[in-house]
């Protein structure tokens, strides 16, 4: 007998939650090459919405310790585990730590696999800010 | 043999063609939107708002905007448009709102106006519209 084809169709997700929209984007691209699903909020106040609306599925979520909103990255996630006490929380200092991290993640994730060095990614997340046209 | 074809892949980091910047302040429904899109091929950079679009505009330049008018920041999205259209006369952009905005700010070529409520299927009918355009 088949397994359930469900289960294959089953993702984790990550709710990545970045104010700066540069890393943000290059380490949300990196875990869609993983494999995972991928929500992006620049702030605390829209992991919020994204986090009590109950037709998305989150699993982990990688915090930027620096977001702005209503609230820190540290209350977000204090209140994640209060209240989502099954979501994982991941806290990043930097870009470098946040593309450690999504590296980790993606070593236990869908893929269980690298796409690419997380190194390359803080290089070309420094590369963009550097080429920015004036 | 084809040469180098035993080593590791190199990351996809070059912006590909068909590359979407997504401007929208409700995430849910820049979520909604952006996952459509990247189901129907696109590569897609999604902004929060305005500034978010024109700071990542100053690094990459997307083949096409979709952006909401009713935006938080310095500037809303008929704002954004006028600053695009200083750097990038021809770049087109899609501009969607709930409120019909007056003809004035919308009346280029290569510039679309898509009202709220809209169904995604709606926004890739009109991207793909815009994308096969004669430069």
């Amino acid at each position: 007998m088949s397994a359930d084809p469900a289960a294959e169709e089953i993702v984790s997700s990550v709710l990545i939650m970045d104010g700066d929209i540069v890393s943000r984007h290059v380490i949300a691209d990196y875990l869609r090459h993983c494999g995972y699903g991928v929500v992006e909020a620049a702030n605390t106040d829209e992991a919020l919405i994204a986090l009590c609306e109950p037709t998305l599925s989150v699993d982990v979520i990688l915090c930027d310790m620096s977001a702005l909103g209503s609230q820190t990255g540290f209350e977000l996630a204090s209140w994640v585990r209060t209240n989502r006490p099954e979501l994982e929380v991941r806290l990043a200092g930097g870009v470098e730590m946040a593309a450690q991290t999504a590296a980790e993640l993606c070593e236990s994730g869908p893929h269980l696999a690298r796409p690419y060095e997380p190194e390359a990614v803080v290089d070309y997340i420094k590369r963009l800010r550097a080429s920015r046209l004036p | 043999m084809e040469p180098g074809s035993a080593s590791k892949p190199n990351p996809p980091f070059a912006t590909p063609r068909n590359c979407i910047l997504v401007v929208e302040d409700e995430i849910l429904i820049r979520m909604m939107v952006s996952d459509e899109l990247r189901d129907a091929g696109f590569h897609v950079i999604e902004a929060c708002d305005a500034d978010e679009a024109l700071t990542i505009l100053r690094s990459v330049v997307p083949d096409l905007i979709v952006s909401d008018i009713r935006m938080p920041g310095s500037l809303d999205g008929l704002g954004l448009l006028a600053a695009v259209r200083e750097s990038f006369p021809m770049l087109p952009v899609i501009i969607t709102s709930s409120h019909l905005p007056s003809a004035a700010p919308v009346c280029d070529s290569a510039t679309q106006f898509v009202a709220k409520p809209y169904r995604p299927e709606g926004i890739i009918k009109a991207v793909r519209g815009e994308l096969a355009k004669p430069t």
